[in-house]
């Protein structure tokens, strides 16, 4: 219950018991004076005439319950009054959170409490938005820095190797360091991409997309990629579905997810997609796999950067455990969603995406 | 042939350098803008390989400035930042090729060669390696008497190998030759199909014509 709503409560409780105490002090007072005779004996007091409770309860109601309706509408308002500026400041309030902690609320300026919340509260997001901005900033400048380093020591071992004396054990250590450098420059790549996503600096080339072309594609791409570990590839809807997007990154959306069901599954097992339109505004991109499973707590997880679950299997795959993050990312900047279902023997992951209007696609 | 390398890491300046003499280059050093752009303009150079991020006058101003005199050096921008709007920016100036870091050396060293005989190569219709020989026309490729069935994307894999026979082509050039990508996707879908390529192309014969060069990318080659 809304503190407006039970205020306004105690206030007709209150209005409520005043009539009463009102009513009965009114019958003391009036009732000798219309009842002469009975002012003279204490006996007639203590019982009360009959004519005098119906007289006091006529004017309690004729004047008593309208003043008292009037006061208690009168309260209703007074207390929309003095809350209206606390709603006015949940609802800015509700519109800042981590993504824009730029907005600050309005202040009334009359120097009242909620003037003074408003203020304290603008201080609080101004000193979080400083931060946010430091480790974005901090987090983009290292992606930055760490890319110098990184091209330094791919570049001397490169020139090491291009030495034909190298015994071929020295040869195979410099190539292995030279994976582990390029691994890391993978995380670098992708660190760098969502730092700059975070800062708003990353935008897509919005243009009318044929998704159903692109699932084609991609899903050619994923049979290679599925052929070492065996398993079976299965594409078995794909209606032609057009919406506006970026074709590069629905495509790279498209293959991080389907990497993670290719590389998190077991051996033999299944991975099936289904490309179809959802009630009439949304394409739908269904993607099960027969892979491990994930426990519905660790679900909300799965898309934070460097996630990896806690089986211990997990950290054999080689990934830079930012793909998830990637993916959910390209879905929403599409203003779409990823949802993931998960039981111990089947994981399905569902894409949804806003389907262009019809005027646009033809 | 001579190289100017404007970079102003000094370490990288070196090895770009070694790797460029190694192939044949001459190679001049310049740390930083004003000096790169004095230079490029009172000598010939065959090809510019130019750091974007520079203390004092930055790349891309060098850039700008050398295509406003009329100079038309192949420009090779190398960036740290890698970012697509950094390298349509770059392209719209008047690059030729751009190369985010960190990057495969011998890539750099086949994007500089590239660069330098640019235009000077007529393209053969039928390309050949070896016994291997495939026909950008009728899509074929064939060893001996032997005939490939190859997908679209297989046939874009093969050819753009066997444009450079004997250079290493690196995952990235590959992504974003035959797929067409701007970003690294993340995946070893390169590998695979470069497995399966081989797999239609050497499995069957003694002489393996494509070689995976370790940590750095694949090339198709003739057996020394």
């Amino acid at each position: 219950m809304k503190i407006r709503t039970r205020l306004t409560f105690w206030y007709a409780a209150i209005m409520f018991i005043s009539l009463l105490v009102m009513g009965g002090l009114m019958y003391r007072t009036f009732a000798p004076e219309l009842y002469p005779m009975a002012a003279r004996s204490a006996t007639r007091l203590s019982e009360p005439d009959e004519g005098d409770l119906r007289e006091t309860l006529r004017i309690l109601l004729l004047c008593g319950v309208p003043s008292a309706l009037l006061a208690v509408g009168g309260g209703w308002w007074l207390m929309r009054q003095a809350f209206l500026p606390l709603t006015d400041l949940t609802g800015a309030v509700e519109k800042i959170h981590a993504g824009n902690l730029g907005g600050r609320l309005p202040i009334g300026g009359n120097g009242d409490e909620i003037d003074r919340l408003a203020q304290v509260f603008n201080a609080m997001t101004a000193r979080l938005d400083g931060s946010f901005q430091r480790i974005r900033e901090f987090t983009l400048h290292a992606s930055h820095e760490l890319k110098t380093p990184l091209t330094i020591l791919h570049g001397e071992l490169e020139i090491e190797l291009l030495s034909d004396s190298l015994s071929a054990k020295r040869r195979e250590e410099l190539c292995s360091q030279l994976d582990e450098i390029q691994r890391l420059a993978k995380i670098v790549d992708g660190l760098t991409l969502l730092t700059r996503v975070d800062a708003g600096q990353v935008e897509l080339k919005i243009e009318p997309v044929r998704l159903d072309e692109i699932v084609r594609d991609v899903f050619a791409d994923a049979q290679i990629l599925a052929r070492p570990s065996g398993l079976n590839l299965k594409l078995t809807e794909c209606e032609g579905l057009n919406i506006s997007g970026d074709r590069h990154r629905l495509r790279q959306l498209l293959l991080n997810l389907l990497d993670n069901a290719i590389k998190y599954n077991q051996p033999g097992g299944l991975v099936e997609m289904a490309l179809r339109e959802r009630t009439g505004v949304l394409a739908e991109l269904t993607l099960k796999n027969t892979g491990p499973g994930i426990a519905s707590a660790q679900i909300p997880r799965v898309f934070d950067r460097f996630y990896r679950g806690e089986e211990s299997h997990c950290k054999a795959v080689d990934g830079c455990g930012l793909g998830l993050s990637i993916a959910q990312w390209i879905a929403s900047a599409h203003n779409g969603s990823i949802q993931i279902e998960s039981d111990p023997a089947l994981t399905t992951l569902i894409v949804l995406l806003p389907l262009s209007s019809p005027a646009s696609s033809k | 042939m001579r190289v100017l390398v404007v970079e102003d890491e000094r370490k990288t300046a070196s090895f770009v350098r070694k790797a460029l003499q190694s192939e044949g280059f001459a190679v001049d050093l310049c740390a930083n803008g004003e000096d790169a752009l004095a230079t490029a303009t009172t000598v010939v150079f065959d090809a510019l390989v130019l750091d974007i991020m520079l203390p004092g006058r930055d790349g891309l101003s060098v850039l700008r400035q050398l295509r406003a005199a009329g100079n038309a050096i192949p420009v090779l921008l190398l960036s740290a930042r890698g970012e697509v709007d950094e390298r349509v920016q770059g392209l719209n100036l008047g690059a030729d090729d751009y190369l985010p870091k960190p990057f495969v050396l011998a890539e750099l060293v086949a994007r500089v060669r590239a660069l330098v005989r640019r235009g000077g190569e007529t393209k053969p219709p039928v390309l050949r390696v070896a016994d291997l020989a495939l026909d950008t026309v009728t899509r074929q490729a064939r060893r001996g008497e032997r005939l490939f069935d190859l997908t679209a994307r297989e046939f874009r894999l093969l050819e753009f190998l066997m444009r450079s026979p004997s250079r290493i082509c690196s995952r990235l050039a590959i992504i974003e030759k035959v797929w067409d990508y701007d970003f690294d996707p993340g995946t070893n879908l390169v590998d695979v199909y470069v497995m399966r390529l081989r797999e239609k192309i050497d499995a069957d014969f003694p002489v393996k014509l494509l070689h995976t060069v370790r940590g750095v990318g694949y090339v198709i080659r003739e057996p020394a």
